[in-house]
């Protein structure tokens, strides 16, 4: 059974249908990359998936409950999935270390020290131990997305989702962020990643979503979207990503 | 010795008494107007735009009209309708009804100096509204805040000047009563001024000290 199973999805703002139709299966353990030109709809899509946004209509199956239903608990679910923003959204009057036990003292009820031990954890999975007595304004862009990066895993969540990661970095900090989530591709996290960093989605996917216009127009290896498509859509727009690093 | 030293003698019982009570009611106005301004922006933030517009429209009447009146309204109106209050409950009232609705506004200004992701990050773990403003949102805009708090705080302490016009037996209407007496205006109130401004440097003081206490880095106040 897949652990997220987006049935039909639909969002629209203003009359206008941004998702029409979204169709998408994510399996435990498996990593999915989602791209497609900007303004298709991919950030929407992250958004909706743990109910940011409001779905206009269609299912989310996630763990085998419809989140869309109404009174469903929202708060669990949200515990559940971590979020990865883009301009990182740390909590800046706390320390690096302080942000990744908030959820787990206030949400998850822990005592701090347990929370700190989990904390510990996740910081020495990313490099980021030296530094968890920082404050966001005291780090460079990786280190802010990597602290991020701490303070959604901290909370152990059945899957991660990433708002283009590395969008707001130079490519020696992308790099840095990119062997990150490699790491946890390789240690089988479950994943789901918006990025235009043909780079980034090679090395953290089982598979690529290509979304153009709101429907899913394309799922395959990275290698295979990248260089065999016939699609004129898909062959543009990697052309013009790859081209790019 | 002088007639003037004199009569500051005679009195300082009563002096004594007066500071004690302008430094009650400031304390008193700027704990209750620092409460009701964060209950005040709490309800700015509301998702409900009746409490949005009505918070509004209370901010604005206590900002666009003078402190005065709200005490003259609370002290001398409200008998009229069959309620009268005392003096100190009038100007605890008065004062924190005005003082609220300028704290309000500095922790809304603060507010919106906010990198807003964070509040979506807080939403998407899983925080509600309520745990996000006393979690992420109050800790920052507070800290933000400090300057214009502290200046609120001193203007609370001028302000109780004012309230020896619905009898409050503060410090300044000590000082009055002894100019009324003695008719060394010049002495007097020039010596009234001069204790406020002793007063006034020992808050700057220790809102100096408090700003370096809460000081972080990435935090300009």
């Amino acid at each position: 059974m897949a652990l997220i199973e987006v049935k039909n999805l639909v969002k629209t703002f203003d009359g206008k249908a941004v998702l029409q139709g979204i169709n998408l299966e994510l399996s435990e353990g498996q990593s999915k990359v989602l791209m497609g030109a900007s303004g298709c709809g991919k950030s929407t899509l992250l958004r909706c998936l743990n109910l940011l946004l409001s779905p206009s209509s269609g299912q989310i199956i996630f763990k085998g409950e419809d989140i869309t239903r109404p009174k469903v608990d929202i708060r669990k679910i949200r515990e559940d999935i971590g979020f990865v923003f883009q301009d990182f959204a740390l909590y800046r009057h706390l320390t690096v270390e302080e942000n990744a036990t908030l959820g787990l003292r206030k949400l998850k009820k822990m005592k701090m020290k347990e929370a700190v031990e989990k904390a510990t954890y996740e910081l020495e999975r990313v490099g980021m131990f030296e530094h968890r007595n920082k404050y966001p304004a005291q780090l460079s862009g990786g280190q802010k997305q990597r602290a991020a990066i701490v303070r959604a895993l901290a909370m152990d969540p059945a899957v991660l989702f990433l708002d283009e990661p590395t969008s707001s970095l130079d490519p020696q900090m992308s790099r840095e962020v990119v062997n990150v989530i490699n790491k946890l591709f390789l240690d089988n996290i479950t994943m789901l990643c918006v990025t235009h960093d043909a780079f980034l989605a090679k090395y953290i996917s089982d598979t690529i979503v290509f979304i153009d216009e709101g429907v899913v127009v394309a799922e395959d290896i990275a290698e295979r979207l990248f260089y065999e498509s016939a699609d004129p859509r898909i062959k543009q727009f990697f052309m013009s990503v790859i081209d790019h690093r | 010795m002088d007639a003037f030293i004199k009569d500051l003698i005679a009195y300082w019982p009563q002096i004594l008494a007066g500071l004690k009570n302008t430094a009650l009611l400031m304390v008193i106005m700027s704990v209750t107007g620092l409460s009701g301004g964060i209950g005040i922006f709490y309800l700015t933030l509301s998702k409900h735009k009746i409490v949005r517009t009505w918070t509004e429209a209370y901010i604005s009447f206590f900002i666009g009209t003078p402190l005065l009146v709200h005490l003259f309204l609370l002290y001398y109106g409200l008998p009229e309708l069959g309620i009268s209050l005392s003096s100190l409950t009038v100007a605890v009232v008065g004062f924190t009804l005005n003082v609220s609705a300028y704290n309000a506004r500095y922790l809304t200004t603060a507010y919106n100096g906010l990198d807003k992701t964070e509040l979506e990050a807080a939403r998407a773990q899983g925080f509600t509204q309520t745990e996000t403003f006393r979690l992420i949102i109050l800790p920052q805009v507070l800290r933000l805040s400090v300057p214009s708090l502290t200046n609120q705080v001193i203007q609370n302490l001028k302000d109780t000047s004012v309230a020896f016009l619905i009898q409050f037996p503060d410090f300044f209407a000590q000082m009055q009563e002894i100019a009324s007496v003695n008719f060394q205006f010049f002495k007097v109130y020039m010596t009234a001024g001069l204790v406020y401004l002793a007063l006034v440097s020992i808050i700057v003081l220790a809102a100096r000290r408090l700003e370096k206490h809460v000081a972080l880095p990435g935090f300009q106040t």
